[in-house]
């Protein structure tokens, strides 16, 4: 499996997507650090606390990382049936299922872990730069941050499935614009929140919402390969 | 025999289409096997179902004398294939593509990849990308990829197309080259008869989905005796007396030309024949059908102008 992944990523050149991941963070918490900033001496402050820092910063890594699932996912997958490379692919000894396998793994391993690892980028940044620049009220310690470990390892968890999601349109008729806009409509969905003054609403705050979806994905992964080693490839 | 790959009653149905008509064919070990058939006569269907691609409907495939069920994909490390268009990963290099082929196909050992480019006559190409390859290289990059792991058995879908006639001829000699030295079996499918005539062993007749002949080149050439024309005054006088020796058969062709087949007579005799009877002969002319008109005759199964794409 280790060798699959690694033809993968060597075949659609994956390095690039480190510059992807890069971008992502540079604009996610350059954002973030303006939008703070910003509003920062005003009464109702974009971001008063640590917590809504966090949030800010999920909400946005969240819809970034969906849609770059999305893109990996049109590179990965449906490109290739797209282009036909799958007719190649497939006279490969090696059983399809494992094929797919390598590949949803890939596209599920990389949003995963770019959210996971890109949140507590911010999260680390935000540690050394807020003494300095007092991007919102208050203090935050290695402790409490220590402590959102779980809630963010779970939260990549969770959107790394439903990054799968788009396959199920991307597949119907072989589009990798399908896919990404799919990516994009289902990154906002998700992570849409509904404000009113002081309380706001987010679906993904809901655990079960986003619970749900991440098991759709995984269904619809499943399904992809499920008898992907008794279809016709034409 | 030993028969590297068989087929039994292979069929075929495309939701109510019927593609591929209980198809039995054999192809024994270290030969080529020349594909003929009109486009959309289910060659390319056939090479699929050997590789896996598709699944058949009915009907049995022995790959090796093993059985392949819709599951099987060992028996494909044995096969190099080249099906429809060559299809590659277009922002890599030729090397980089051949490279991950053979990791793949499970080869380790990639030393070979240079020679291999070098023998279908790409040179040169060491930073260009797949993208920027024209139809003639794409399809001499295919050729190299199925055959640089060295396989038992090539499947190659019309491999010429998109050569000039150099590369035609380059790529006929490198099969032979292939079956020669390496003993390679190799199944090669064209719409273009005189492509494959002079290397096949055995040619396999296909049309709407039948195997309609199955023969040795050899047995073909034997099989394929002279046809005499002769021009004359009265073809209808000419027929009738050219029937009337042994065995020989007389069709007319227009209104002065008959085709005299299988006599045992030589044309001077016939020729006598036809003129102490009052025939006029003006034209004789001995000539050999070309596997060409035995194909289209083949095909079209009397039905004349019908033209072979």
């Amino acid at each position: 499996m280790w060798q699959l992944l690694k033809l993968e990523w060597r075949k659609h050149r994956m390095a690039r997507y480190f510059l992807s991941f890069f971008s992502c963070i540079v604009g996610i918490y350059g954002f973030v650090i303006f939008a703070a900033l910003s509003s920062k001496n005003d009464i109702d402050s974009v971001i008063p606390s640590y917590n809504d820092f966090l949030t800010l910063v999920t909400l946005l890594t969240n819809i970034t990382f969906i849609i770059l699932g999305g893109v990996i996912l049109s590179r990965v997958i449906i490109s290739e049936f797209r282009t036909k490379t799958i007719n190649v692919l497939f006279t490969y000894p090696i059983r399809r299922k494992t094929l797919m396998l390598a590949k949803l793994l890939l596209v599920f391993s990389l949003t995963a872990a770019g959210l996971f690892l890109g949140t507590w980028i911010m999260q680390g940044l935000t540690y050394f730069l807020q003494p300095s620049l007092g991007l919102f009220e208050g203090t935050f310690t290695m402790r409490e941050m220590l402590d959102t470990f779980p809630k963010t390892f779970t939260n990549a968890i969770m959107m790394g499935a439903i990054a799968l999601i788009p396959l199920y349109f991307g597949m119907r008729k072989k589009s990798t614009s399908a896919t990404i806009t799919s990516a994009v409509l289902i990154g906002f969905l998700i992570n849409s929140t509904v404000s009113n003054g002081g309380s706001s609403f987010s679906l993904s705050d809901v655990i079960i919402i986003p619970l749900i979806f991440s098991l759709l994905g995984a269904g619809i992964a499943y399904l992809s390969i499920r008898n992907i080693d008794r279809k016709d490839v034409v | 025999m030993t028969y590297i790959i068989q087929t039994h009653q292979l069929t075929k149905r495309f939701a109510a289409d019927l593609v591929i008509d209980h198809v039995t064919m054999k192809i024994k070990e270290g030969e080529i096997y020349g594909f003929l058939g009109p486009n959309g006569a289910g060659k390319t269907t056939i090479m699929k179902m050997l590789l896996n691609l598709v699944k058949p409907s009915s009907g049995d495939i022995f790959i090796q004398g093993n059985p392949v069920n819709l599951m099987s994909y060992h028996y494909l490390q044995d096969i190099g294939s080249l099906i429809e268009y060559p299809i590659f990963y277009e922002d890599l290099t030729a090397y980089e593509n051949l490279q991950i082929h053979c990791t793949y196909v499970g080869q380790q050992d990639d030393s070979h990849i240079v020679s291999v480019l070098d023998t279908v006559g790409l040179r040169n190409i060491d930073r260009k990308k797949v993208k920027e390859f024209s139809l003639g290289m794409r399809q001499r990059l295919a050729i190299a990829r199925a055959i640089v792991t060295k396989p038992k058995i090539l499947i190659l879908d019309e491999p010429i197309n998109g050569l000039d006639p150099i590369g035609i001829k380059e790529v006929r000699e490198l099969l032979v080259l292939l079956k020669r030295q390496y003993g390679m079996t190799i199944l090669i499918s064209s719409h273009i008869i005189s492509e494959i005539e002079s290397i096949a062993d055995t040619i396999g007749v296909i049309d709407d989905g039948k195997l309609i002949e199955e023969i040795s080149m050899s047995a073909l050439r034997k099989r394929n005796q002279p046809t005499i024309k002769m021009v004359v005054s009265n073809v209808q006088e000419a027929k009738r007396l050219l029937e009337g020796f042994d065995h020989t058969q007389a069709k007319i062709i227009d209104e002065k030309t008959v085709h005299v087949t299988k006599t045992r007579e030589t044309t001077a005799v016939l020729t006598k024949r036809l003129i102490f009877q009052g025939v006029d002969v003006e034209e004789v002319v001995t000539f050999h059908e070309t596997l060409e008109e035995y194909f289209v005759n083949r095909i079209n199964g009397g039905k004349e102008h019908v033209a072979i794409t």
